[in-house]
């Protein structure tokens, strides 16, 4: 196999990592708890961002040709750890403001907006992240390895994004399928019934929103380091919707549908497009992108909304007469 | 002093630009419950109208006029065509909220894709300035202005005095008890859609004016602000959007004469932040949980 083969199928297989792992967190917080969280590109931004300041060095070290916060150059899990807790700490603090009070299209909407507000303070404080130029040279922890040729490093990059996606993967499976995931669904069912088998809706839909944030933010650390640079024209608030169609077509609250929605949404239809015979100009093949994606969204929703491989849904067929467990299973996204 | 009053007035006419379009936005939603994402997509696809009318030697405000008409009938076939089929459906709040976006996501970039991604702009002088004070308005401002005015006070009075915009309140308030006091609510729904498609042709006509170029995304970028204003008034309530247009519309430009321009929406955000965490339902809403869809 050529070297440019074998870097094109690893760089698909980051990709697919990375998507598998940030909509998984998407999943976790939409799919199973039913919490609408149209901020989520800020929190696989944020990820980059600190792992970019805790393995770049000093602004100053290389020529201070970019500016940014902290600048320290920590050795490998670290980066990518400190990524999670600042996603994590992030994800509580927006929830705090947002989750506690607001009625839920409020959420949905005051979401979109931070979405923007956060945006437009990366682009215009240059000393937090560069500005809308971003950052660039991040290091890649697999290069530090010597002794390897660049592609063997490149392998070793790919393992490393596999054995993220296998913890964070089971680690959804822990928390989706126990009585804990038990009680995220009851959120999204119906709170008041989950409120008066004395479980705390809100703390629920808190937990869930951390934890999502810190798997968001470990795939932009990834992402960051395979590609080397972050800018914020590369998390606009649309880019959110990715995930939300990912989760759709893949099927909510599924793990294993997820992950598949998110291979074929957010890598499938961009190598697709990449493939028609419509030439290359590059507007063009966004734009058909984007509108291959809100297609298939509308398509799923009609069609299939319980996704490619829906949640399984424990019937208790002696508890409730089979009428019922018929009407439930036909339930569709909306609930 | 001057800096600060020629900033108020520029306030309010991106305010007037607002609540033209805030109004349209929380209209349609007090009386459908449907959290429309592609009312940003409908005013820029009714600014292209209008462009290329104006393009074709058509004067500027005919041509808003034309996109008036066509935003109506956009935003009506919308509902017609995919909102309703999929309430029917089964769907609810949320599962609509994605049907919307999907709907800005198709037009944006089908527009784009036709257009290209370059910057176009009117054909229209923007008249004489006139001075009151320290306050520099262009002829072109004073009539967005004017505009705004008109507008509001018509859909406050219509939704106050007229039948059918008692039958709005009503539907907005209990749908189906609406329904049972024999309102026909399908055809109250459809013309909800109509005039929020107009007030977004407008609005987006006038957006186009102000910001002097615009791309094939400008209105779903501005939707966000109108979002902030809406939400701020308390979402459903005409006359909240235009006092949540004034704050936010006059707190971006003041906050652009005296810190940084780029960061003028931020304050704004920030004003809405605060406001929510004070008063959750927003100022005018006295609603403190969200509502199902009408169907």
């Amino acid at each position: 196999m050529s070297a440019a083969t074998q870097y094109y199928i690893a760089t698909i297989l980051v990709y697919i990592c990375v998507n598998v792992i940030a909509s998984w967190g998407l999943d976790l917080q939409f799919g199973v708890t039913g919490v609408l969280n149209f901020a989520f590109i800020i929190f696989q931004a944020a990820g980059a961002y600190t792992a970019a300041m805790l393995s770049l060095g000093p602004s100053s070290a290389s020529g201070s040709f970019q500016h940014y916060l902290i600048g320290v150059h920590l050795p490998f899990p670290l980066p990518l750890i400190g990524a999670m807790l600042v996603g994590g700490a992030l994800s509580a603090l927006i929830g705090l403001i947002t989750l506690r009070r607001l009625r839920s299209d409020y959420q949905a909407m005051v979401m979109l907006v931070i979405s923007v507000v956060a945006t437009l303070v990366a682009e215009s404080v240059i000393g937090l992240a560069n500005g809308s130029a971003g950052l660039s040279l991040i290091p890649n922890p697999a290069q530090a390895l010597s002794g390897f040729t660049r592609q063997t490093q490149t392998w070793f990059f790919v393992g490393l994004c596999v054995i993220c996606m296998l913890i964070v993967g089971a680690v959804m499976y822990a928390l989706v399928y126990s009585p804990y995931g038990r009680v995220l669904r009851g959120v999204r069912e119906n709170e008041s019934a989950v409120e008066a088998m004395g479980r705390n809706a809100t703390r629920a839909r808190m937990q869930v929103f951390v934890i999502g944030g810190a798997m968001a933010a470990l795939s932009g650390a990834l992402l960051a380091q395979f590609i080397g640079a972050w800018a914020p024209s590369g998390w606009l608030y649309p880019e959110t919707f990715v995930f939300f169609t990912a989760v759709i077509v893949g099927g909510r609250g599924s793990v294993s549908g997820v992950a598949i929605g998110a291979a074929l949404v957010a890598v499938g239809i961009q190598q697709a497009v990449q493939y028609m015979p419509i030439g290359s100009d590059p507007t063009l093949l966004a734009a058909l992108e984007w509108i291959i994606t809100g297609l298939v969204t509308l398509i799923f929703l009609w069609l299939r909304p319980q996704g490619l491989l829906p949640e399984r849904r424990r019937r208790y067929r002696r508890a409730r007469p089979a009428r019922l467990a018929r009407a439930e299973v036909r339930d569709p996204v909306g609930t | 002093m001057a800096v600060f009053v020629s900033a108020v007035g520029f306030g309010v006419v991106t305010a007037a630009i607002l609540a033209i379009s805030a109004v349209g936005f929380t209209l349609q939603f007090s009386v459908t419950n449907v959290f429309n994402l592609a009312f940003g997509s409908v005013m820029t696809l009714s600014g292209f109208v209008a462009y290329w009318l104006n393009a074709a030697g058509l004067n500027v405000w005919v041509a808003m006029a034309a996109a008036a008409l066509s935003g109506g009938l956009i935003s009506l076939a919308i509902n017609e065509v995919i909102y309703t089929p999929f309430i029917r459906h089964g769907l609810n709040l949320f599962g609509m909220v994605i049907v919307t976006i999907s709907v800005a996501v198709i037009f944006d970039h089908g527009l784009q894709a036709a257009v290209g991604p370059t910057f176009f702009s009117y054909v229209a002088p923007a008249g004489r300035a006139f001075h009151f004070a320290d306050f520099v308005l262009t002829r072109q401002e004073l009539i967005i202005i004017g505009i705004a005015l008109v507008l509001t006070i018509l859909v406050q009075v219509g939704l106050q005095y007229t039948r059918v915009g008692k039958a709005m309140r009503g539907l907005a308030v209990n749908a189906s008890l609406a329904r049972a006091c024999g309102i026909p609510t399908r055809q109250v729904i459809a013309l909800a859609w109509f005039v929020s498609g107009v007030l977004a042709g407008i609005g987006g006509v006038a957006l186009f004016l102000d910001t002097s170029t615009f791309t094939a995304t400008t209105g779903s970028e501005f939707l966000i602000v109108i979002i902030a204003a809406a939400v701020l008034g308390g979402i459903g309530s005409p006359r909240g959007a235009v006092l949540g247009a004034l704050v936010v519309g006059i707190v971006t430009e003041v906050g652009a004469a005296y810190w940084n321009p780029e960061l003028k929406d931020v304050l704004a955000f920030g004003v809405l932040i605060a406001v929510l965490l004070v008063r959750p339902q927003g100022l005018f809403s006295r609603l403190a949980t969200e509502r199902a869809i009408t169907r």
